[in-house]
């Protein structure tokens, strides 16, 4: 009896021992830095002066959402809904496109897939130049294009004109964001077994409803997770407008997080751990609603 | 079970945001912790050196470029040719987030000696107490007689406090093309009157011609300036360091004058009529290809340009000329400076010196500004090298002749809230320049935000 207890006792021991750097790495290299990065948004935290840090409660917070002439903050989170909404929403549906044609191998269909996969290979930042380029007002390949399609008489300057700067950065992020997709769905479609089609087939099917009964439900799971993820990264990827437009003209094509590197790079630490302590909010309580409105946790069990 | 569940999903979320969100946190806390890491290293490869006469000198880049930093490997040789027991490190981190990392090197307390010190970077260094005051170093330079009174006006910048030897200036200067020039019969613009008009005659946008390289992007607001103080002239500024307020104003600012609303309207006018619509999203490299690349026929830029304009252009389709003159008949500029300092946890300050001072006498400072297109800081520069008082640069020496027409001033970068500023500023000038804004509302949120912040920092210059 005693005997068993101390066994006991040694395996309670051995396994707390092998969860702890599960634990503990975590919490050192995550969640630490998450919390003291989250303390500076209640302190003047400027590093222009690191010798006078204080606490100012939500005075961070309140300078946000203040309106005055200088402060862009609803419209750039306004843009933040744009920015995350058409960009998924086009590379979805793009990706998704892609994917069904690539369900089938066919010759080349490798060389094919790795060509589509190439944007995804590319640095945020040097998409963004790329496409900054293209994008120029005078020499600009686009402009060129579309003149020589008699599309448009005049050259547009995309990036200087606020009705288009943001669109134009969503362009870019739509080329960039497509492969994933396409890359995901089309293995997840590998994987469905074909006698389903077959099966349906002899029920006498419809195409569509191949589609919407069998294809779908048989890669919801995957669905699901790459559009949460892209919902998270798209949100988290600043890099294309900082590198295209830095925000402009007027901050009309800001997103949170490209306002919140202009931030840093003002060194005002305070307020731009405002703005991420808000990003977390909002991804967390995103990600939240997400997963119970489409039980994704429950499928899982 | 159904609280498990709500358990689990609250994880999942924080974990999923807490990935993505990471690059929050990464970008100002996970690069410092990396820093200690290699501070450490390298403190850990000088120490057991340090216990003989061996010393390493450990120098962070800001503005980088690998043809500079081999100027600068150069010079460190030579050095290290004539004390065998010193090495030196250069470190140069990439170009876009330099500034950051010696924040954060500084920040840290170590692995650092000698840092790129900036006309934008100084007060925040200086006010941290991380740069160390050289001025007993300087007093016993026995080159110290040649410096010229910028290259002065600079040692001592903050607080008359000697806390960096500058290496060289960036004045800007007014390029444009000579061929459309003649062309259209145009003279060189010598006023911005005179450079609007031409503009204006030249801009043709069906053939993509325009008059003027404007920047709206980054840093426009210091175009914006220049007109400010050549409409307003330097007798009414209580600093040239601090050009935004007014001689004996008591903290009042240069944006209630109706010179500058003046002046507004001119830059207005000038982005309207005179340059590419896009030009409202340029900034330097867009300005630079613009003017390069058949665009624009005026490009106001730094010397460095001057290199590309060479490697790009025929010799006789361009010019560079001395910075066009405003209605107080004066031209005004900023005298951008940048150089190095010393930091305040060197272990080595007698060797840091000794070298930064080497690096920064007469001969080296000539050598390295004639192959970094910067204006040297010693005044018998043009003697050791016929390089500056021939050719394109001599238009600078040119300028420096008629002290009284080409007047140096700038922003008050010694205040705390110029880093805000900067960040802000752009972006209220280009809601003046789509309409957004009225001209009032754009200088009364000028006046208002540096009237503040002197009420709050009181007088720094």
């Amino acid at each position: 009896m005693k005997q068993k207890s101390k066994l006991r006792n040694r395996r309670t021991w051995f396994i707390f021992f092998m969860v702890l750097p599960a634990v503990l790495i975590p919490m050192i290299f995550t969640y630490y830095p998450m919390v003291k990065g989250s303390m500076m948004a209640f302190q003047s935290y400027n590093l222009m002066n690191v010798k006078n840090i204080k606490w100012i409660g939500l005075d961070n917070f309140k300078k946000l959402f203040t309106h005055s002439a200088s402060n862009s903050f609803y419209t750039t989170m306004l843009n933040t809904v744009k920015w995350v909404g058409i960009s998924l929403f086009a590379q979805f549906t793009i990706g998704f496109g892609l994917a069904l044609l690539l369900k089938k191998r066919f010759h080349g269909s490798g060389i094919y897939q790795g060509l589509i996969f190439f944007p995804w290979a590319v640095s945020g930042f040097i998409i963004g130049i790329m496409w900054r380029w293209m994008f120029n007002g005078t020499s600009g390949v686009i402009n060129d294009i579309l003149m020589k399609l008699n599309l448009i008489s005049q050259p547009v300057g995309w990036l200087a004109d606020k009705s288009t700067a943001l669109y134009s950065c969503i362009v870019a992020n739509i080329w960039y964001g497509v492969p994933f997709f396409t890359i995901m769905i089309t293995a997840a479609l590998r994987g469905v077994s074909e006698d389903l089609y077959e099966a349906a087939d002899v029920d006498g099917a419809s195409k569509f409803q191949k589609f919407t009964s069998i294809t779908v439900p048989s890669i919801r799971s995957v669905l699901l997770l790459t559009v949460l993820l892209r919902v998270i990264w798209i949100f988290n990827f600043p890099d294309l407008i900082y590198s295209m437009t830095q925000g402009g003209p007027a901050g009309s094509s800001n997103i949170i997080t490209s306002y919140m590197m202009q931030l840093v790079y003002s060194l005002d630490y305070g307020l731009a751990s405002a703005v991420g302590v808000l990003c977390i909010l909002f991804l967390v309580a995103f990600a939240a609603i997400y997963l119970s409105a489409t039980k994704y946790v429950q499928e899982e069990d | 079970m159904k609280k498990r569940r709500l358990a689990a999903l609250t994880m999942a979320a924080v974990m999923l945001t807490g990935c993505g969100g990471g690059g929050t946190a990464e970008t100002t806390a996970a690069p410092a912790a990396g820093e200690t890491k290699a501070a450490a290293e390298t403190e850990a490869a000088a120490a057991p050196e340090a216990s003989g006469e061996a010393i390493t000198i450990t120098m962070v880049e800001s503005l980088t470029s690998p043809e500079r930093t081999a100027v600068i490997r150069e010079i460190a040789d030579k050095y290290q040719a004539d004390h065998p027991n010193v090495t030196i490190d250069i470190i140069s981190p990439p170009l876009e987030n330099a500034d950051a990392k010696i924040t954060q090197m500084l920040m840290n307390g170590s692995g650092a000696d000698i840092v790129e010190v900036r006309d934008s970077t100084i007060t925040q260094y200086a006010t941290n107490g991380w740069i160390a005051d050289l001025g007993k170093y300087i007093d016993a330079w026995d080159e110290k007689a040649t410096l010229t009174e910028s290259a002065n006006e600079v040692i001592y910048y903050y607080q008359d406090t000697a806390y960096m030897v500058p290496y060289g200036f960036y004045q800007r200067g007014l390029f444009y093309r000579t061929d459309w020039f003649e062309e259209k019969g145009l003279k060189q613009p010598e006023t911005w009157q005179e450079l609007y008009d031409s503009g204006v005659a030249v801009t043709d946008p069906a053939n993509s011609r325009y008059g003027y390289s404007f920047r709206g992007a980054t840093n426009g607001y210091q175009y914006a300036d220049t007109i400010y103080w050549s409409w307003i002239g330097m007798d009414k500024l209580a600093d040239p360091n601090a050009a935004y307020f007014l001689k004996d104003g008591n903290g009042a600012t240069i944006f209630t004058l109706p010179e500058a609303k003046e002046a507004l309207h001119f830059y207005k006018d000038l982005f309207k009529n005179a340059c590419p619509p896009d030009s409202i999203a340029w900034g330097f490299s867009e300005m630079v290809q613009g003017f390069v690349g058949g665009t624009t026929s005026m490009l106001i830029q730094d010397p460095e340009v001057i290199a590309t304009c060479s490697a790009d252009m025929q010799d006789d389709q361009w010019a560079l000329v001395p910075f066009p003159k405003g209605p107080s008949g004066q031209a005004v500029f900023p005298n951008g400076f940048a150089g190095w300092g010393m930091t305040s946890f060197t272990e080595h300050p007698d060797e840091t010196a000794d070298f930064l001072l080497y690096l920064s006498n007469s001969e080296n400072n000539t050598y390295f500004a004639k192959n970094y297109s910067t204006i040297p800081i010693h005044n018998n520069a043009a003697e050791k090298d016929t390089y500056f008082s021939e050719g394109r640069f001599a238009m600078y020496m040119d300028m420096a002749k008629e002290p009284d027409v080409y007047c140096h001033a700038a922003y008050p970068q010694m205040y705390e809230a110029f880093a805000t500023y900067k960040t802000e500023v752009d972006t209220m000038y280009q809601k003046y320049l789509t309409d957004e804004i009225t001209d009032d509302e754009l200088l009364t949120w000028l006046d208002e935000f540096w009237t503040k912040a002197y009420a709050d920092e009181g007088q720094k210059w």
